[in-house]
């Protein structure tokens, strides 16, 4: 299919079709919803049904499973992503498995606020201190589930979106006391609510001390004739700092809400950030969790983006502020656009961006309404959009793991490969989060380092995960046969005829089918169709 | 050496040029092929080196103001005294553990700047060193690196793919953005690699016919600066590399980043910007005076800047290496016989170009007064005017206004660090 060769009548209709419908001489028989709605079409014009499976692999899951394309492309993939949609969570044996080995999850944010504590302590009298080693190895256990459980999880798409939320609210693991909020803020914050009402995210992340401390929003005190009279929180005399800080509230509007262009003001930040005072967290020896300070509140009026708070106001200002921002059509246009960057193309088209604002006002903000509009979309399905984006290195790494169905142990090593290939997990400075577009992961040192990654793991020499090719691929001496194989059990379908040939000639002279086979992977995992999805 | 300068010509020739354009694929490949312009660069062969010193260092033990009262006063347990100051004009001094610089001073090629930082009042390590890497003090949202704007708006340098390059496993915030740049962890190390030379050479055909299909854009012409990178590197042996003039560089990561760089300078493949960073500053605990902690770390570095000036020689002229940390530390020592977090601190410029054998900046003073918030040395150099001037007068920048955004450029403000 020729997109530039289509007319543009036709577009419509043949985009909207394309989705889970089957080319001919597949033998992949369609679900009854999708025969409804895709009678009287051309199928010599639609996608092929492995070709729509691998396409909703690759965004809504990270990247499919050796072989899963051609079960997926039988059961349809619309089929796919709506028990994808409909799962909550539970029954994933394997997943539960993964989390029950790992101490790390088993500690609370007071355990975690103890910990900070000592170190602190240990490091102020200069001494090494055991929780400081002992910490450092539960962080390394945090920072690879993050790897682990994108592989292993059934509920791919819960994993998604868990991790495009971290990034959409990134917090720094390396800021100070954030070394100790950042666990809890992933599986008590982000994590439930990966698939829930944005809304509710916004509120949660407000009040998580992780984005507080982060964003210095905990140092954020109104002047002092702005405070009660007898002021003074409970568990706290008035502080002695003074002074608004406008961290947060800058980035509440620019990055989490509104977006750069969502038509703030200077005096738009100032008044988000007085409304945001007092919202602030315990000392890391009394828990650390979050608590309001009526004692560094600034109760005077305030107006923000036309809307007036009146004096005399303390925290429910703050949650009317955040519902107010999170309804915001500017607010739903710059997270959906994120979300149509994510799934559909590094550009988002507009019609994509449209039909998520639809599902967004719909379904007031679930994310699964907006996920499933998206993936409805002609967009998704054009043929331009398949296989177009650059997988960032958790994506590439992950995926090329659940490709060859390895298995990671439970140390931080693939991790650090990822951090190798450019993205330290938890460690993005920046507010922003990680970027989506690929001219930020398609840089030349990078890319070599990924073939790197490649050979090595078809070799079975990569740390941390532990690779058995027999299982997917057959040992096989017909080179044509394994490399045909390679292409539907690792790349889904993707490779191209110049990889092809390329891989084949490569293959002339190596005798021994064990070092073909691992050859002939790892040049597919470190080929161009494997570093897009 | 013209073969590879014309590399990403190439590459753009060869995946189909200006036809792509009517697919409307790729804009940012076509955009990259714009850096691969014929060279117009009237100053071909000028480098900037940029090395960061994250964690803040004392500048007040870097660059000892030891003609004021107050710093003795204030540091009972960790002034460096009088005695064992290196003095530079009577009112400054190096630390004892710098004095392999100081016959760069003598020559007049190394100028310290005292009293330099950033206007945006932090004292969190993060937020900082941010800052100074983005260029965009007080704003968190700035996508790309300072560096890497340079590049991006100073577009008729040669095209190679070491024209911007970090010393380090990753590219840090300064250098990241559009602007293709790269993170070599060891020079000896970079490429695909194999049990052996002929494992990998074959290894390395596989993938660059892999990726010499026009046109995969962005990610072909990528992977092919990697390779000629490579084919460049092992053409010019690091793991053969004799610094030259007896210059020894210390071990450790910083002193062969150091080494690495000069390696690449004298091997003329193209490099314009060179950035090294090194840790180990954040001295609030026992920071010793003229010797100890600090003292011992000072060494270390003072003896890289040095064997990396011994060793480049006369290509020295074409270089500025500019030294940077995100803030101070406080004026008083603190009860753990350490400092805290402070506002100004010191930095260096040396190389060819410097106006050196003078103390830059201007010295507010130690007095009570005098200082950020009661307690700090207030800053009276913004970094980005000194970092504007290095650009404009050293490698001839013609885009101040895109590279620091919101920091109108005034050479009124330049320290004068270089030569007219």
């Amino acid at each position: 299919m020729n997109i530039a060769a289509t007319p543009k009548v036709a577009w419509s209709m043949l985009a909207m079709l394309a989705f889970a419908v089957n080319a001919p001489g597949t033998g992949a028989v369609a679900t009854a919803e999708e025969a409804s709605r895709t009678d009287a079409r051309p199928a010599r014009e639609a996608l092929a049904a492995s070709d729509s499976a691998r396409h909703v692999l690759q965004r809504f899951a990270y990247g499919p499973r050796g072989g899963e394309v051609a079960e997926v492309a039988r059961e349809g993939a619309l089929a796919w992503l709506d028990a994808q949609l409909a799962s909550g969570g539970e029954g994933d044996p394997r997943l539960a498995a993964l989390e029950r080995r790992t101490p790390a999850l088993a500690l609370d944010p007071d355990d975690w606020a103890r910990r900070f504590v000592a170190v602190r302590r240990a490091a102020r009298e200069g001494m090494a201190g055991e929780e400081r080693a002992e910490t450092r190895e539960l962080l390394g256990q945090v920072r690879a589930l993050v790897v682990t459980r994108a592989v292993a999880a059934e509920d791919q798409l819960r994993e998604v979106m868990a991790g495009f939320w971290f990034d959409h609210f990134n917090v720094f693991l390396d800021k100070g006391a954030d070394r100790y909020l950042l666990p809890s803020y992933v599986e008590d914050v982000i994590r439930p609510r990966a698939l829930g009402r944005f809304e509710d995210l916004l509120l949660a992340t407000a009040r998580s001390p992780a984005m507080l401390f982060y964003l210095d929003n905990v140092r954020s005190v109104a002047p002092a004739t702005q405070r009660p009279a007898r002021g003074g929180a409970p568990d706290r005399p008035a502080s002695r700092r003074t002074g608004i800080n406008e961290n947060y509230a800058r980035e509440l509007l620019e990055l989490h809400t509104l977006g750069v262009d969502g038509g703030y003001t200077q005096q738009d930040v100032i008044a988000v950030a007085r409304i945001l005072t007092g919202w602030s967290m315990r000392p890391p020896a009394r828990g650390g969790g979050f608590v309001f300070r009526p004692g560094e509140h600034d109760f005077g009026e305030k107006v923000v983006l036309g809307t007036r708070f009146p004096a005399g106001h303390g925290e429910e200002e703050g949650v009317r502020l955040l519902r107010m921002l999170a309804r915001h059509p500017a607010t739903v246009r710059h997270v959906c656009a994120k979300l149509c960057a994510r799934f559909v193309s590094d550009v988002p088209p507009d019609g994509c961006v449209d039909a998520a604002v639809a599902a967004w006002r719909a379904s007031d903000g679930d994310m699964r309404q907006v996920v499933r509009a998206i993936a409805r979309t002609p967009e998704f399905w054009a043929e331009g959009a398949i296989d177009a984006k650059v997988k960032t290195p958790l994506e590439f790494v992950v995926s090329a793991v659940r490709a060859l169905k390895a298995e990671p142990d439970s140390s931080a090593r693939l991790a650090d490969a990822v951090a190798r290939l450019g993205q330290p997990i938890y460690r993005q400075p920046s507010p922003a989060g990680y970027p989506e577009r690929q001219e930020d992961w398609a840089n030349s040192g990078a890319l070599l380092a990924r073939m790197n990654f490649a050979m090595a793991l078809a070799a079975g020499r990569q740390p941390g995960a532990t690779v058995d090719l027999d299982a997917i691929l057959p040992l096989t001496a017909d080179r044509s046969a394994l490399v045909d194989a390679v292409n539907e059990r690792v790349l889904g379908g993707a490779m191209s005829a110049h990889t092809r040939s390329v891989i084949v000639a490569e293959l002339a002279d190596v005798a021994d089918p064990v070092r073909g086979r691992a050859l002939a992977v790892g040049l597919a995992l470190g080929s161009p169709e494997f570093q897009r999805q | 050496m013209s073969g590879m300068m014309n590399l990403s010509r190439r590459a753009f020739l060869r995946a189909g040029g200006l036809a792509m354009v009517s697919y409307g694929l790729d804009p940012l490949f076509l955009a990259r092929a714009v850096y691969a312009q014929p060279a117009a660069s009237s100053r071909s062969g000028r480098v900037l080196v940029c090395l960061f010193q994250r964690g803040a260092v004392d500048g007040l033990s870097m660059l000892v103001p030891h003609g004021d009262g107050h710093y003795y006063k204030e540091r009972p347990r960790i002034a460096i005294p009088e005695s064992a100051v290196i003095d530079l004009d009577g009112r400054f001094g190096l630390h004892p553990a710098l004095a392999p610089l100081k016959p760069l001073w003598d020559e007049g090629v190394l100028a310290p700047i005292h009293a330099i930082g950033s206007p945006d009042a932090t004292r969190s390590h993060f937020d900082a060193q941010d800052y100074m890497e983005s260029g965009t003090p007080g704003v968190k949202s700035t996508a790309d690196g300072w560096l890497n704007r340079y590049c991006q708006h100073q577009r008729e340098h040669e095209q190679t793919p070491f024209r911007a390059v970090s010393f380090g496993p990753e590219l840090p915030r300064i250098l990241s953005g559009s602007a293709p740049s790269l993170a070599i962890g060891d020079l000896r190390a970079f490429g695909l690699r194999a049990p052996n030379d002929a494992a990998r050479d074959r290894i390395t055909r596989a993938f660059e016919a892999l990726y010499e299909t026009a046109p995969t854009g962005l990610l072909a012409s990528s992977a092919q600066e990697g390779f000629e990178a490579a084919r460049t590197l092992r053409r010019i042996e690091p793991e053969r590399y004799q610094p030259e003039h007896d210059a020894r560089y210390p071990n450790g990561r910083f002193g062969q980043s150091l080494l690495q760089i000069a390696q690449l300078i004298k091997a003329d493949v193209g490099l314009e910007i060179a950035f090294a960073d090194v840790s180990g500053w954040d001295t609030h605990v026992n920071q010793g005076a003229e010797q100890g902690q600090l003292a011992t770390r000072l060494g270390d570095f003072a003896q890289a800047l040095a064997a990396f000036a011994r060793d480049l020689g006369e290509r020295m002229n074409d270089v500025v290496l500019v030294t940077c940390s995100e803030f101070g530390r406080t004026i008083a020592e603190n009860g753990s016989v350490g400092t805290d977090h402070g506002r100004a601190t010191a930095m260096m410029v040396m190389g060819g170009p410097v106006r050196g054998g003078r103390v830059l900046g201007r010295w507010p003073g130690l007095e009570p007064a005098a200082r950020f918030e009661g307690r700090d040395l207030a800053v009276t150099t913004d970094f980005r005017d000194l970092f504007a001037e290095l650009l404009d007068r050293h490698l001839g920048a013609s885009s101040l206004a895109a590279v620091f955004p919101g920091h109108a450029a005034d050479r009124g403000r330049y320290l004068g660090a270089l030569r007219a």
